[in-house]
């Protein structure tokens, strides 16, 4: 919104104030400036003429020549307005100026004729967009050869508010409102503009009803004769298009002026087309239509408020008149409409209709009542001045809930002490008297019953949802005093350690054990997944029993792709590794761009299984705690604490109380890397990288629970789709165990300490073959709030040991069905009851020689019912000295014994290796 | 003493000569290795002249011992003198040679990468921990009652609107701002506290480089026994100096949140020309950075605190906004884009 300074100073009294200096202190105070703009700088040379001659130009048929009179001389110019004419007052710009619009006029010739300047449009002089015609000064009465600027008052300082910052503020939509505001800035005497002196009739304008279903708070009506439609003075036209409001005629000019100067948007009916000379305000009828001002037709609905005539629709409330009744040239009689309408419900039809006005962008912000009296009155003075012959024929009918129920006035009962102490000022600083001063300024009312008590009455422009508490006396103490006057005051600080929930310190320590220790790259996504991602991969969580599980669904979504909440990470970081493999990442990991490794920190979203968990504790009501979770005697503790308002909602909340869902932290890594060929949806990867991606993720979750302390985690494949292993618990909220890309073959449960706390799973090679790249991608999901509740391993300070170990590997031809897991179980056991301390670790698995070999990969191919090669290291140490060449034989015949015990492991090939 | 040249001084000459002219010839370590195990080894010529003594008669043995021993001698010598020239001479090449290339690239190590927004998170909440405030962490997934209501925003405003909002089936929404967390935060810790809650927030508005419908914010609250306008020009300007790690100016405008009352819009001195107005400020010399003000009384309630015990001040810093200002990221899809590559412009210092 544009604020012209020149108006502001017609309500107060501004001498000695720069309006560009001023800026600042008013965007401190009141609102945001966005800009200042100069008008008319530039405009000093440019003086007014008078046509007295228009001949045709000799070379050209669509340029004239004009002879102007400019005071001490007349000067012919040439001249390519359509709408000159002899007796024409308008703008000449003499030779070696330079305008605001960039044009420079010169002594020059026009198509062979002298053409010692020129006369000027509205946009040639920079005033606004418009050159279709020469500016025509009328109702300047200034002679010949007079300055533009002195002539007429176009020189202005315009101030381009911040729409945003004064939404709540409905009385700053107006000049009023403004210079009140500034009035009290500088101290100085708001000049109330005349709303004396009108002579009303006792006739009634129309006959006006209003519906009290309506959205209409306050319809106001009166009705003028005798008015001759013309041009606004150029004055009037220039203000209004400085304001960005085009001018139109005097008649609808004064509607806008009203409305520039007090907010309230007005509109004025041609009385001849009132039908029946009556008007009613009402809910619109599903199905109604009404051709707006601009020549639509809209079709209504029953949330519109209309204005109806006996026949029909002739405005919508608030946003736009109908073009049935339109101001015309020959129109006579006006019928005013002043009114208040629901803030709410002009926004929903201005919303809905996509027709954002004037008019609506301000009743949408709730308008005072009063205003739109005041308004009224503004209306008739202005009118009778633009079209000086009218009269007013009626009475000022005045209707609506606010009329027959007046709203009583907003009172606040406070302490100057408080209202001090909030600002951090003594009452030195902000003196009774100031205070006193600063609030009547601004129009409020101020009782003070002893020293300290204050009564204040908000005025009604201010009332209900803009000021209403003692806090808001604050802000508007606050802000006349200038904040920038106010000392800081350090806050006193109590020497405590700050509470950080234990989840803090666990997502950085996991994160950088991600990123530092296992060389991933976080990445940070969306919480929705998308659609047509999971729709081509077959992305989907099913339950032990194979039904799908259901996720949180938006009810609106700002595309097709995104209508879910995710319940795995995972999903997405899927899509993210297909991407990132298919434009390559920065090729710095020596795999030259074809792996990428990512991981994610975040929440899932996991819907509340009711009513089988609503009696759990942990589940979250999104209410305040004591409603929650809290007896009945803290809940009416609570609520008697409570404002209405807000007791009234507590109350509804609870009434209508839902589970918010499970929100679990979690952790989910993918690395994937790029396959050569594929086709037909089938891509096969090498067993030796699967198996590869596989211990580099295992290795990320052994290193994230060594990281956080916890123990050592099990792995175990389910023992049916969707079943945890055996001894393992888990809790609401859980990982799925059966997400599409679950490997039924390749993938384990991860346990900590028995409790259930996600999957690793190489992909499925239906998923696997739906990625727009080839590529073998193992993927991981933790929940760390599951990771969390299992108690902590203590480390300790151990001194190490003092003699040397000694180490021997053991190669083991095992089968298929071979786990390193049990093997090394065994193998460790067996070997520590020979020795004090011994260590087993896997240093080598040998799937297949033949793929080694190159040759195809057949594991069974010769025949071998032990194909895989398992090497294991023994590390073993004795506590009090240095390991015998006894010690080593001893543990060594202790580990083949049992080896030959193993099932899987090939009969015989002890007594091999020990011959 | 005879002075008759003994038959055997010419052997002894002669394997003088081509041991010490071999020994001479040696340019490095290995090759006078093994020329000393052709001399002195146990096959070597030297050797094999030591043990002719033998052969010889009684009278010229010691002559002959003492001949060999000194030719031995003068052999072991001469290795360990052109051994240590050697050395000398090859550390002296090392240090004479200059090709090296000291401005050869490093090889980079295989660390991963934190996310920028992660980084200054966590930055943010050691700023803030330093100085006392409690971290915590709040759900997306939030009731109305939390977003809106306990937050003085009622049905009528304007923010309620289906526009700016993510609304679920279940009837909940996905929160508009960290500041749902307010009322959480009043009831879980006993007051006095200071508090931030930092996390991502969702507003159901079309994208572009500038808006993004998920971003990260950190919300900051404090509740105490007196809290004034002067308090939180105090705070701000410390916090604030210390996440930019220079003296920051703030100033304070009017601004209209229905949570605090005062609210205002908090500008901080331009980062980029310091004052006398630049582009990124528009000349003004002030940034506008964020939203603050003190809590208002009902928001106190619906917390379950006393207004008349209790006051405090609130803020909303954008994180996703200062992670662009810190960084010069001009697009702000770029941080949840997905793209690796974007990351892996910023190294792992989490
Ligand atoms: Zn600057």
């Amino acid at each position: 919104m544009f604020v012209s300074w020149n108006w502001i100073s017609e309500l107060v009294d501004t001498t000695g104030v720069d309006p560009k200096a001023f800026a600042d202190r008013f965007t401190l105070a009141v609102a945001e400036i966005e800009g200042v703009v100069d008008v008319a700088a530039g405009l000093d040379q440019v003086v007014v003429a008078d046509v007295v001659a228009v001949s045709p130009h000799p070379n050209a048929d669509k340029l004239r020549l004009a002879d102007c009179d400019l005071g001490h001389a007349t000067v012919r110019v040439v001249c390519g307005a359509p709408d000159l004419r002899v007796g024409m007052r308008v703008p000449f710009v003499p030779p070696g100026v330079t305008l605001p619009s960039g044009i420079e006029v010169r002594h020059g010739e026009v198509r062979g004729v002298p053409s010692p300047g020129m006369l000027a449009s509205e946009a040639d002089l920079g005033l606004s967009e418009e050159h279709a015609g020469l500016l025509e000064l009328h109702g300047c009465d200034a002679a010949p050869g007079t300055p533009l600027c002195d002539a007429v008052p176009i020189r202005d300082v315009l101030y381009e508010i911040d729409n945003k910052s004064i939404t709540h503020r409905p009385d700053l939509w107006g000049h009023l409102g403004m210079a009140r505001e500034v009035a009290a800035l500088l101290d100085r005497p708001l000049l109330r503009p005349s709303t004396e002196g009108l002579a009303f009739t006792d006739a009634d304008p129309v006959s006006l009803g209003v519906s009290p279903f309506s959205a209409c708070r306050r319809y106001l009506c009166a009705r003028f004769e005798g008015v001759v439609v013309a041009p606004s003075p150029v004055a009037v036209r220039l203000r209004l298009r400085s304001l960005g409001v085009r001018p139109i005629s005097n008649v609808v000019d004064a509607t806008n002026l009203v409305m520039l100067e007090t907010g309230n948007p007005l509109h004025a009916f041609d009385a001849r087309h009132v039908r029946g000379d009556a008007i009613t305000v009402r809910q619109a009828v599903e199905g109604e239509t009404l051709v707006t001002l601009d020549g639509v037709s809209r079709g209504l609905t029953s949330a519109d408020c209309v204005i109806v005539d006996e026949v029909g629709p002739v405005a919508l409330a608030g946003v736009m008149g109908g073009a049935n009744s339109e101001i015309s040239g020959d129109t006579t009689a006006v019928v005013l409409e002043a009114a208040s309408f629901d803030g709410a419900a002009v926004r929903k039809t201005a919303s809905r209709l996509g027709m954002r006005t004037e008019s609506s962008a301000r009743f949408e912000k709730h308008l005072d009542p009063e205003t739109a009296h005041l308004a009224a009155l503004r209306f008739a003075h202005v009118l009778l001045r633009l079209s000086p012959g009218s009269q007013l024929v009626s009475r000022l009918a005045d209707v609506g809930r606010h009329v027959d129920a007046p709203p009583q006035a907003t009172q606040i009962h406070t302490r100057r002490s408080y209202l001090r102490s909030r600002l951090g000022l003594d009452a030195t600083q902000l003196t009774d008297a100031w205070m006193d001063r600063a609030l009547t300024a601004l129009e409020f009312d101020v009782q003070g019953p002893d020293e300290d008590a204050l009564v204040v009455t908000v005025p009604s422009f201010r009332a209900g949802r803009d000021v209403g508490i003692a806090e808001d006396l604050v802000e508007e103490l606050g802000r006349v005093y200038g904040y920038d006057h106010i000392p800081s005051q350090a806050p006193r600080v109590a020497a405590r350690p700050p509470f950080v929930p234990p989840s803090k310190p666990q997502d950085r320590r996991a994160r950088a054990a991600m990123a530092l220790g296992c060389g991933l790259t976080e990445l940070v996504l969306y919480s929705f997944e998308s659609e047509s991602f999971r729709e081509r991969v077959g992305l989907q969580e099913r339950g032990a029993d194979g039904d799908v599980l259901p996720r949180e669904v938006l009810r609106n979504h700002l595309s097709s792709d995104m209508t879910h909440m995710r319940r795995l990470l995972s999903n997405n970081l899927l899509a993210a590794t297909e991407r990132n493999l298919l434009h390559g990442t920065r090729a710095a990991d020596g795999h030259k761009g074809t792996r990428v490794g990512l991981f994610e920190l975040g929440r899932a979203f996991v819907p509340v299984d009711l009513p089988r968990e609503a009696d759990h504790p942990a589940v979250d009501w999104g209410l305040p705690a004591p409603m929650a979770s809290g007896d009945a005697a803290s809940q009416t503790a609570y609520l008697a604490n409570l404002n209405d308002v807000l007791r009234e909602g507590v109350q509804s909340a609870v009434a209508t109380k839902r589970p918010l869902p499970w929100q679990p932290r979690r952790l989910a890594i993918a690395i994937g890397e790029r396959l050569g060929g594929g086709q037909d949806g089938l891509v096969q990867a090498p067993r030796s990288l699967s198996v590869a991606l596989y211990r580099e993720a295992v290795g990320a979750v052994e290193s994230l629970c060594a990281q956080l302390q916890r123990p050592a985690p099990q792995l175990a494949r389910q023992p049916e789709p969707g079943v945890l292993p055996s001894g393992v618990t888990s809790g609401p909220g859980a990982v799925d165990l059966r997400p599409a890309w679950l490997h039924p073959a390749r993938h384990a449960t991860v346990a900590v300490a028995g409790r259930y706390v996600g999957l690793i799973s190489l992909v499925h090679p239906e998923v696997r073959g739906a990625l727009e790249v080839p590529a073998e991608v193992v993927l991981v999901e933790l929940d760390l709030d599951a990771l969390l509740s299992v108690d902590t391993v203590a480390e300790r300070g151990e001194a190490p040991a003092r003699f040397p170990p000694s180490a021997f590997d053991l190669t083991l031809p095992c089968q298929l069905s071979a786990r390193a897991a049990a093997l090394t179980g065994a193998l460790h056991a067996a070997a520590a009851a020979a020795v004090d301390d011994v260590d087993v670790d896997v240093r080598w698995v040998s799937e297949f020689v033949a793929e080694a070999g190159g040759a195809a990969a057949d594991p069974t191919g010769d025949g071998d019912p032990f194909p895989r090669a398992m090497t294991f290291r023994f590390t073993s140490r004795r506590a009090a000295g240095s390991l015998t060449d006894d010690d080593v034989r001893a543990v060594r015949a202790a580990v083949l014994r049992c080896a030959a015990e193993q099932a899987s492991v090939r009969p015989g090939w002890a007594a091999e290796v020990d011959a | 003493m005879s002075t008759e040249t003994p038959a055997w001084q010419a052997d002894i000459d002669a394997t003088a000569a081509a041991s010490l002219a071999a020994i001479a010839a040696a340019q490095d370590l290995a090759t006078l290795r093994e020329v000393e195990v052709a001399a002195l080894g146990r096959k070597g010529s030297v050797t094999a002249l030591t043990k002719r003594t033998g052969q010889l008669d009684k009278s010229e043995r010691r002559a002959y011992g003492a001949a060999s021993g000194g030719l031995r001698k003068q052999v072991q010598q001469a290795i360990a003198a052109r051994r240590d020239a050697i050395r000398q001479a090859t550390v002296d090449a090392e240090l004479a040679d200059l090709s090296f290339d000291e401005t050869l690239p490093g090889t980079e190590p295989a660390g991963g990468h934190v996310h920028p927004l992660s980084r200054v998170q966590l930055e943010l909440e050691e700023v803030f921990t330093s100085m006392g405030f409690a971290v915590l962490d709040y759900p997306e997934i939030e009731s109305e009652f939390d977003n809106f209501e306990a937050l003085n925003i009622p049905g009528w405003h304007p923010a309620r609107d289906m526009q700016d909002t993510f609304w679920l089936e279940s009837g909940h929404l996905l929160r508009t701002h960290t500041s749902a967390g307010q009322v959480r935060a009043m009831h879980q810790l006993e007051p006095p506290f200071r508090a931030i809650f930092p996390g991502k927030v969702y507003r159901y508005e079309s994208t572009d480089a500038s808006h993004e419908h998920t971003f990260h914010q950190l919300e900051g609250l404090m509740i105490d026994r007196h809290v004034s306008v002067g308090h939180l020009l105090d705070s701000m300007r410390t916090l604030l100096s210390a996440i930019f790690r220079r003296d920051v100016q703030v100033r304070l405008r009017p601004g209209y949140f229905p949570f605090v009352e005062p609210g205002f819009e908090l500008d901080i001195s331009c980062q980029v020309c310091g004052g006398p107005g630049c582009s990124v400020c528009k000349h003004t010399g002030w940034v506008e950075l964020l939203p603050c003000g003190l809590v208002h009384p009902n928001v106190l309630r619906a917390g379950g605190l006393d207004p008349d015990e209790w006051q405090g001040w609130a803020f909303g810093l954008g994180l996703s906004r200062l992670v662009m200002m810190r960084y010069g990221v001009s697009d702000i899809r770029l941080l949840l884009g997905g793209d690796a590559r974007f990351v892996e412009g910023f190294h792992a210092g989490a």
